[in-house]
């Protein structure tokens, strides 16, 4: 570990590199061939593409919110926070339940106007508030209850307390509020599949107006942590504890605290990402968390595990990439997944260290 | 003192949000009528055993007074003062719980939308079956009491914890047990230790002759978990590899199985034994086919991949694509069982024996390999890749060693169970398997063998005896995942191996200190 520089230099060149460069480089001919065919093919017109990569832009920022939970806590205690899907689904229940409780407050006798829809903007602040100040806490509770005790342990112990807290989660919620699908109640000015419409050759492509909140919301978040961690100085003793936790209590930051803050931001984010995926996606049950969960770990793997611009990117990649995926394979929508999955297995098998590259101290790679 | 009113109310307070989030889950209503039943408490047939309620919170306000009183026991007085903080926190909590869940379902708000355990009778049945403010009144009254008993009694308990005093007695207990039984003779007398397995060998294979069909089909699904948890055991025990999608292999030795010996949707028939021969070889092909490329990475990139590779496999078994070829949701119906030399092997107790069977030519395997050149290589790269590298160990050729292996379990499991079933589904493969391996795994001691069986018993076959407690079976595996990590990371059962691993840096000051701020890989 003292010379980073030979490790670089990877040794000789075995039989085991080269069969697996000459595997890459005939999946990716048979990729690039497949894509030929299907887009000459025409089976496709312009703006269904369009509309393939509007929703999955969308989809993708919100993997990109919930990839920067995962980037954060692996960043700092080089653990896969498995819970955080499940926390991301507390914020989408809490998020659905101040929903409801808003559609019951009546504002106005005579017309019968409810508060949900008379004051939308207001509601929806109050849901985002409310679903972050949630999944902070639970955050907050998870780190103190299942990780911080088992600080130092070897590794695979906190994972299994991470899966444990996750199943833990998960049939909390389903035996707590029931494990039918509930519809997120949006006010009305928010209906889903309705929005702007877009004219792309000739057709019209609609924006929807959950979407366009979403994806905006997503940006927004994403810039306001990105000022945080690199421009504030609590984010520079965020990023003192990720690189030396030693050193970083010697210089006198209080790590413990810092690790706590973390989690509650990033349960703040799983949080919001969850009134999202309620708000834009409509359906939401116990196991919802589960898969986009995986999928923003795959986003955060993408981009190179540690590091925030990268979370970022690779969630907005892998939304886009997992939408067009199978229309441009020409395979069948359902294998959506399977295309998440196979980018994960791909990108960790050839570049580990993430398109942008990995941000860890070098104690850990 | 000051400090000990403070501990002692955030003490209470923490234990008043979980009990008030079981009585959200719902458990409390299940328990109590357990409870009730087992003590003949006053059952009334309307609301349901109240006893039992009571009970429970009387047992839980102990806890909570006793633990609080821990802090400071120099005198009754504070350990009573303690007893009393912790008592009103717990108890005004839980009231106003109540006094909430019952004022809204006087307002007719219906509750059972959105929180499904609270529907009308259980509502009243947390009231005792009385008057909102009687029931609440009650509630509080057994808590605070109880818990100031429990502050006592602490005190009087001396400078032991009541949970403490219990898992000492249980832990000698256990020692005393392995002293008594056969495990502790045959360390010390080889011949003894051959007539310990004769006898162990001869229950084993009497058991099925004296349970019925139910017991036996609960057996054998055990039994297939215990020969699934030998093979995850090999990969994560004693290599140290965290597989989270050992449910493929598991598939694939099903589904060839399926596919095979069924006539849809492929319709090849070939007997139930070279296909088994043949599933087992698959899964460990599919093993060393996964194994080639994710070996190299990280522990936990691993995991993540291999969950992923389970995801996969499941979508696809399930996708409209595969469907002329796997049988889509449907699943393959209509598979042949086995038979020994013309006679249909087709009762639960027949295969139970043939799992049983399997179980002990793995054990045989589990133990030859692991006392080997093989599961010597596996633990020292357990422990310590880089020196395992540097002491000659070809590391990849092991790890795909140790993949294929436990693949060629789970391959074979996997063809039991279909056979078993007639039938195998997608149903059958999701995550929930490799979960739960993973569990038993855990809470019985990796790397041990015992360890296996012990936690496959707990964890499939204690939910089939509690069978009110269904619904919170997974809830349970969770949170006992996460208390077994903390208090015992090597499980019920361990490899004495493992369990010095494990507590290598106890004792030693200055280790301990340096991990509280630095964590090792």
């Amino acid at each position: 570990m003292s010379d980073p520089k030979s490790k670089k230099s990877a040794g000789p060149i075995n039989t085991f590199r080269i069969a697996q460069g000459i595997i890459l480089i005939l999946f990716l001919t048979f990729l690039s061939w497949r894509l030929y065919t299907v887009v000459s093919s025409g089976v496709y017109t312009p703006d269904t593409w369009v509309r393939f990569a509007l929703s999955g832009l969308i989809i993708g920022s919100v993997y990109a919110v919930i990839a920067i939970g995962y980037t954060l806590v692996y960043g700092i205690l080089f653990m896969i926070n498995f819970a955080h899907g499940e926390i991301m689904m507390l914020g989408a229940f809490s998020g659905y339940f101040v929903f409801e409780a808003l559609n019951f407050i009546v504002v106005n006798p005579n017309t019968g106007a409810n508060f949900l829809d008379t004051y939308w903007i207001l509601s929806v602040i109050l849901a985002f508030i409310v679903g972050m100040f949630i999944s902070a806490v639970c955050g907050y509770f998870l780190e103190k209850i299942a990780y911080r005790p088992l600080r130092g342990a070897p590794r695979l112990i906190p994972l299994i307390s991470a899966i444990g807290a996750s199943i833990f989660l998960q049939n909390a919620a389903q035996v707590t509020f029931g494990p039918q699908r509930r519809t997120y109640n949006n006010p009305d000015a928010l209906t889903r599949s309705q929005g702007w419409r877009i004219p792309v050759g000739g057709e019209e492509v609609m924006l929807t107006y959950t979407g366009a909140l979403t994806f905006v919301l997503s940006i927004l978040l994403l810039i306001l942590l990105y000022i945080l961690v690199m421009r504030t100085r609590y984010g520079r003793s965020m990023r003192a504890v990720a690189e030396d936790k030693q050193t970083a209590a010697l210089m006198g930051i209080d790590v413990d605290r810092i690790i706590s803050n973390t989690f509650i931001i990033s349960g703040a984010l799983g949080g919001a990402a969850g009134v999202m995926w309620g708000i834009h996606n409509g359906i939401i049950y116990h196991f919802v968390g589960f898969i986009p969960g995986l999928k923003a770990f795959t986003a955060a793997v993408l981009g190179g595990i540690g590091n925030i611009p990268g979370a970022m990117v690779g969630g907005i990649i892998l939304g886009i990439v997992e939408s067009l995926g199978p229309a441009a394979l020409g395979i069948d929508f359902q294998l959506k997944d399977v295309i998440a999955f196979s980018i994960l297995v791909l990108i960790l098998i050839f570049r580990p260290s993430g398109i942008v590259g990995e941000v860890l101290s070098e104690e850990k790679v | 003192m000051k400090e000990n009113i403070k501990q002692a109310s955030r003490n209470g307070a923490l234990v008043g949000v979980i009990l008030g989030f079981v009585i959200l889950f719902g458990l409390t209503t299940t328990l109590s009528e357990i409870l009730g039943d087992l003590f003949r408490l006053n059952s009334n047939s309307r609301t349901g055993n109240t006893g039992g309620l009571m009970l429970i919170f009387a047992i839980i306000a102990l806890w909570a007074g006793s633990k609080a009183a821990a802090f400071d026991k120099s005198s009754w007085k504070t350990t009573l003062i303690s007893g009393l903080m912790s008592g009103l926190a717990l108890s005004v909590i839980i009231s106003a719980l109540t006094l909430l869940i019952g004022t809204l379902d006087a307002a007719d708000v219906e509750m059972r939308d959105y929180l499904v355990q609270l529907n009308r009778q259980a509502i009243q049945f947390l009231l005792y079956g009385r008057s909102l403010w009687v029931g609440t009144l009650i509630t509080f009254g057994i808590l605070l009491v109880f818990s100031i008993g429990g502050g006592l009694l602490a005190f009087f308990l001396e400078d032991r914890k009541v949970g403490d005093l219990v898992y000492e007695k249980s832990l000698s207990l256990r020692d005393k047990v392995l002293e008594f039984t056969i495990i502790k003779s045959y360390q010390e007398n080889p011949r003894s230790k051959w007539i310990g397995y004769g006898i162990l060998l001869g229950i084993v294979f009497l058991f099925p002759l004296f349970l019925g069909r139910y017991w036996n089909y609960i057996m054998g699904t055990i039994g297939i978990y215990v020969l699934m948890g030998l093979g995850l055991n090999i990969v994560v025990g004693l290599a140290g590899l965290l597989d989270l999608g050992y449910v493929a292999f598991f598939a694939i030795g099903a589904y060839t199985a399926g596919l095979l010996t069924a006539p849809a949707p492929i319709p090849i028939q070939i007997g139930f034994w070279p296909v088994l021969i043949l599933s087992i070889v698959l899964a460990a092909f599919a093993g060393i086919l996964l194994g080639i490329p994710v070996l190299r990475m990280r522990g936990d990139y691993l995991a993540i991949v291999t969950l992923g590779f389970g995801e996969i496999i499941r979508v696809l078994i399930r996708s409209d694509m595969m469907t002329p070829y796997l049988g889509g949701p449907q699943g393959v119906r209509d598979i042949a069982g086995p038979s020994l030399f013309g006679l249909a092997l087709d009762s639960e107790r027949a295969y139970l024996y043939l799992i049983i069977f399997g179980i002990l030519l793995t054990i045989l395997f589990t133990n030859y390999l692991q006392n080997s050149r093989v599961g010597r290589a596996w633990m020292a790269m357990r422990e310590d890749e880089t020196v395992a590298q540097a002491m000659g160990i070809n590391t990849l050729y092991y790890k795909l060693l140790a993949f294929a292996t436990g693949a060629a379990f789970a391959g074979l499991g996997g063809a039991l169970f279909a056979a078993r079933n007639q039938y195998t589904g997608p149903a059958d493969h999701t995550l929930m398997v490799s979960i739960n391996v993973l569990c038993l795994l855990i809470v019985g001691g990796m790397g041990s063998v015992p360890g296996v069986i012990v936690g496959a018993f707990v964890l499939k076959g204690l939910p089939e005896i509690l069978r009110e407690l269904e619904l919170y079976r997974l809830l349970v595996f969770g949170g006992l995942l996460v208390v077994m990590m903390i208090i015992r990371p090597e499980g019920i059962w361990p490899a004495p191996r493992r369990m010095m691993e494990l507590h290598e840096d106890e004792g030693g000051g200055l280790t301990q200190a340096a991990s509280l701020v630095g964590d090792e890989g």
